[in-house]
């Protein structure tokens, strides 16, 4: 029984796990950047759900959606002002993990002095109060209703990409930007929405993050971040639907050695990185890449 | 990574820096006694760490109201200046910012950052330098040895001895199906191996005994598989960013044990009832540590009242024990100022030893080993009570029978 536990709640964090892995992959597949303060946009997506939910009462899953807009907004701009010109730069892609670095530094910094360095929890009941019951064991009911709101919110991502016009362009950028903008696709434009929608996503899934995390806290940025990326080279980089498949392992993985060898728990993920790196360097999903 | 730096003064003197080991004549005395330490402004360690460096600021600032401490070598008060840095609760990061307050800002009086974890490095550094570290709450039994003078505990006693009272309680109570979940760190390693060994003695094994990463923020799958060897009390030994998983995630998976303990609620109550919620703690067991527990017949520094009020004062709110601790320490190195024949380390470490078992502070007795440890007070076992209909808890000291003051709830409801 205590297997079949690990392996339900290993796909439910798995689940989560590939929706707060999602922006990362989907930034670096049009950019090809790693954007290290994507942990801190999820934590600053945990302080807004935690505000809205204090002080105006807002549903959590309400705030998964609530939070997307001026997430996108900031990341369009921030495009444009920067990581666009960045691009123009020699080395884009060491400069712009210099920069999302610190990004993640200021950003922390700012969360800290303006709401203080204390862990915040959103009550369970604000989501569901009672635990669900499944194959005669007790889960708590959040680890459902978080798993379940990923399913749709990553079938947007992927709807965006495939049945809209400006996902086509952005599949287009993603397998070559060069050839992309030799049919005419404003690359800047496509890219810096993109930018935008890949971090509103992100904010998105740290409005729902707490209630599998334990909380928010600001140092939780860097954490997330080195999560976020193990999950995406397991999937594989640039390829969407690697993410999902990557949370998935990454969860089961991360489950099933807290029920076996729990002192091990923090290693073994990582452990599993190392050989999807060794084994199959292009990820899981590594040769849909090549032929998307 | 980039460095949060960031100095107080908090004295206004001069700004010539003393030796470590000056002399002791009254010409030579210097102009300030600089303390250094490290605090946590962000991280993991932040909601311990920056009470105990408040409470640590709050003794400097008492002291210097007066004209400065007193200091036995020089027969005179002379002014503390403090030299803190934020290590960011990276054991790194703080590595290399203790070595900076010896070698560049060479400090008087060298003080650790809160708890085992970020003590660690610090334990290192002022054996190979020959500093004497003041550690505040890092009770991980490992860093006192015989061959080491250079440290000394100025709060709790060494976490290896905290859980006696529980494991007495649970003898007591012929509690023989115990589980233990601990943080793989020194502080909640020697702490399980007491119980361990305190169980065995007693001819009980655990049913479930397993370390899980400092970092783990997710106990679901470990909660089912303690639930699933039917304990009768289940121990879970973490920071206070564990306690408020363990007992969330408890509480949201349905599952009930007959009893719980946990090691924070005791020493941050707020910060545990703001997360996990009343229901969440309501019955609950855990360490009672100041100001739960109160002294107020001392003979050095304030009573708990005494310091309650005047700590309010300029940080409103309650107190909670890493504010304790930070005062405390300020106690304990004003202790050794005033009885020490020079500044030098060794000197500061002798008086204190000199100094030790006559001493009795708002945490009771002082009193170390011969490594430097502190085994004056055990931590008794406290109860969450619920009040109010659940709206509130009040801790209740449950055992030892001598200090209690209520009885336990077991099994909890």
């Amino acid at each position: 029984m205590l297997f079949e536990y690990a392996i339900v709640a290993g796909v439910l964090f798995g689940l989560f796990y590939s929706f707060l892995s999602i922006g990362l992959n989907l930034v670096f597949g049009v950019q090809r950047i790693v954007n290290l303060a994507h942990g801190d946009v999820i934590m600053i997506g945990g302080f807004a759900s935690w505000e809205l939910y204090y002080t105006y009462h807002l549903n959590p899953l309400i705030s998964v959606v609530v939070v997307i807009p001026p997430t996108v907004l900031v990341g369009y701009i921030i495009y444009r002002l920067v990581i666009g010109p960045l691009s123009k730069a020699k080395d884009p892609e060491m400069l712009s993990l210099i920069l999302f670095f610190g990004v993640s530094q200021i950003l922390e910094a700012l969360v800290t002095i303006f709401l203080g360095n204390n862990q915040r929890s959103i009550p369970d009941s604000s989501l569901i109060s009672k635990p669900v019951q499944f194959l005669g064991q007790s889960y708590p009911g959040v680890w459902w209703i978080v798993a379940a709101a990923s399913i749709p919110m990553m079938g947007l991502v992927l709807l965006y990409l495939y049945k809209t016009k400006l996902g086509t362009a952005t599949r287009a950028i993603m397998a070559d930007a060069v050839e992309a903008a030799a049919v005419g696709i404003d690359v800047r434009k496509v890219s810096a929405i993109t930018f935008g929608v890949g971090l509103g996503i992100t904010a998105s899934v740290g409005a729902i993050a707490p209630f599998m995390l334990g909380g928010v806290d600001p140092s939780e940025g860097v954490n997330l971040t080195i999560l976020a990326f193990a999950v995406i080279v397991i999937g594989s980089l640039g390829n969407i639907a690697g993410t999902v498949v990557g949370g998935i392992i990454f969860g089961l993985a991360l489950e099933l050695t807290q029920l076996y060898i729990p002192s091990w728990s923090s290693l073994i993920p990582y452990a599993l990185l190392l050989i999807v790196l060794l084994v199959k360097p292009s990820g899981v999903l590594g040769r849909r890449l090549r032929s998307a | 990574m980039a460095l949060s730096t960031f100095a107080l003064v908090s004295a206004a003197c001069g700004s010539g820096s003393s030796s470590a080991s000056s002399g002791s004549s009254a010409s030579q005395a210097p102009s300030d006694i600089t303390v250094g330490t490290l605090y946590s402004g962000s991280g993991s360690f932040a909601d311990q760490s920056m009470p105990e460096y408040n409470g640590l600021k709050f003794w400097i600032s008492h002291e210097n109201s007066k004209g400065g401490v007193y200091v036995a070598a020089y027969k005179k008060r002379i002014p503390v200046k403090l030299v803190a840095y934020n290590d960011q609760s990276s054991p790194a990061t703080a590595a290399t910012l203790y070595d900076q307050l010896i070698t560049q800002n060479k400090v008087n009086i060298f003080v650790a950052d809160f708890g085992s974890v970020l003590t660690a490095p610090a334990a290192t550094i002022a054996e190979e330098h020959h500093m004497l570290l003041f550690d505040q709450s890092g009770t991980g039994t490992n860093f006192f040895t015989p061959g080491n003078p250079y440290i000394v505990l100025a709060d709790l006693p060494t976490s290896a001895l905290w859980p006696k009272p529980l494991v007495a309680f649970l003898v007591k109570n012929k509690i023989s199906k115990v589980a233990l979940v601990y943080g793989s760190n020194d502080f909640d390693g020697s702490q399980d191996t007491t119980i361990v060994n305190g169980l065995k003695a007693a001819g009980i094994t655990p049913v479930y005994n397993q370390a899980v990463p400092t970092t783990t923020s997710a106990y679901g799958t470990t909660i089912s598989a303690i639930a699933a060897t039917h304990p009768e009390a289940v121990v879970e030994l973490g920071y206070a960013n564990n306690d408020i998983a363990f007992l969330s995630n408890l509480q949201s998976s349905g599952t009930h044990f007959k009893m719980v303990f946990t090691v924070f609620p005791g020493q941050l109550q707020q910060l545990l009832e703001k997360n996990v919620g009343e229901a969440g703690m309501a019955y609950s067991y855990t360490y009672a540590a100041p100001p739960l527990i109160s002294y107020n017949s001392v003979n050095l520094g304030m009573g708990t009242t005494a310091f309650e009020a005047a700590f309010q004062k300029q940080y409103p709110g309650p107190v909670n024990a890493p504010e304790v601790y930070g005062y405390h320490t300020g106690l304990t190195i004003q202790l050794a100022l005033n009885h020490a024949n020079s500044l030098s380390q060794l000197s500061l470490r002798s008086a204190l030893m000199a100094e030790s078992g006559k001493v009795t502070t708002l945490e009771g007795l002082f009193k170390l080993n011969s490594q430097g440890a502190q085994i004056g007070e055990l931590l008794p076992v406290a109860q969450l009570m619920p009040t109010q209909g659940n709206a509130n808890t009040s801790v209740q000291i449950v055992y030892p029978s001598s200090q209690a003051t209520a009885k336990a709830v077991y099994p909890a409801p």
